[in-house]
């Protein structure tokens, strides 16, 4: 083991989870390496105060932003009852927008490679989402963007493993 | 996460569903603020995460109801924060940010340490600079691009385990491990750096 290999090692180290050999290895390293010891005890050093940081991390919220958010969110939950009806109905919008859109793009050959991948995935373990895009793709003309629920849920569900905001489709 | 805090999450996603009193005092008191802080360390500006928080609590009353319950309540909560924020940034001019390329350890072709190491870990322990440490560390994860800011908030500052924060940002275990890693020797390095000028000075 070299000094760039334990540097880049140090996470397996710390975390426990590195093969007993290797950590052998690392430490016959630090014994004999002066500037990895000193780059191992500032690395751990580093650590420890930052985790130090989450003690006091949850009352940076200031107080004037504080009393703001409560009377916002306090005022629009008062409305919650009367309107419950309508935030179902446009969840519900939302998602079958959202299946919609990913039939869409599948059918016009525009989805992202990691969308791909995940629809290829559960396909090869779902007889029936196989079955709903082997048609799609076989047909080649969109009847209806509109999948059945059974499908819409497994898309939905699908669409939840991608990265936060990174699009499902090609631009 | 703690047995405990699921227990919590799931008295507290029950009452918000059938609009019991005080359910979202108790889903502010909890939360508000782990998600402003979580939206600050994204958007860096306390207007922006403000309205960021707005949204997302919004967002979690509109959707307790239809909230399927295939993952935990508050890394649902994180997912709809990041993905707020995320939006919000876009065809945002991005805030500076550092490359973090140059801060990595530099090694000789061999894979020998290029530079002389210096120990300062005992200085820390002895001096009574850790207010100021920790100010410098904040400093230095605000200059961070997201890419590696938002990993290291949720596993570092608020604990997640890299499972955990996985699934959050819908990325694999050794991804979130790589860019906590490379986060943490970006931090070493600017300490290494702050400390070493501040003794020259």
């Amino acid at each position: 083991m070299n000094c760039k290999e334990l540097a880049y090692m140090l996470a397996d180290y710390f975390d426990g989870s590195m093969d007993p050999r290797l950590r052998e290895e690392l430490d016959d390293h630090l014994s004999r390496c002066e500037p990895c010891t000193a780059f191992t005890k500032t690395f751990q050093v580093t650590c420890r105060e930052t985790r130090k940081l989450r003690e006091d991390i949850e009352y940076a919220i200031p107080t004037e932003v504080r009393e703001r958010l409560e009377t916002f969110v306090r005022t629009a939950a008062l409305k919650y009852p009367e309107k419950v009806n309508e935030y179902r109905e446009q969840v519900e919008r939302d998602r079958r927008e959202k299946a919609a859109n990913l039939v869409r793009a599948a059918t016009a050959g525009k989805l992202s490679s990691a969308t791909s991948s995940l629809v290829e995935n559960h396909c090869s373990a779902c007889p029936e989402c196989r079955e709903y895009f082997d048609a799609l793709t076989k047909t080649a003309v969109l009847q209806s963007a509109d999948p059945p629920e059974g499908i819409r849920s497994h898309l939905i569900v699908l669409m939840q493993a991608l990265p936060p905001g990174e699009d499902f489709f090609l631009a | 996460m703690s047995d405990e805090r699921w227990k919590e999450d799931e008295a507290l996603l029950e009452s918000l569903r059938k609009g019991t009193p005080g359910a979202v005092d108790e889903l502010l008191r909890l939360y508000q603020g782990k998600i402003f802080n979580l939206a600050m360390s994204i958007l860096k500006n306390e207007s922006d995460a403000e309205e960021a928080a707005q949204d997302v609590f919004m967002t979690v009353i509109r959707k307790a109801d239809t909230f399927q319950g295939n993952s935990a309540f508050y890394s649902w909560m994180y997912r709809i924060c990041v993905n707020t924020c995320l939006m919000r940034l876009r065809g945002k001019r991005r805030n500076e940010t550092v490359s973090i390329e140059e801060f990595m350890p530099v090694f000789t072709d061999e894979g020998m340490h290029a530079s002389p190491m210096d120990d300062w870990s005992k200085e820390v322990e002895r001096d009574a600079l850790n207010e100021e440490l920790g100010r410098m560390i904040r400093k230095y994860t605000g200059e961070l691009s997201e890419k590696y800011r938002i990993v290291f908030v949720l596993s570092d500052v608020e604990g997640l385990s890299n499972e955990e924060t996985a699934k959050i940002l819908g990325l694999t275990v050794p991804a979130i491990k790589s860019r906590l890693h490379r986060a943490r020797l970006y931090l070493r390095e600017q300490l290494s750096r702050y400390l070493r000028e501040g003794k020259a000075g």
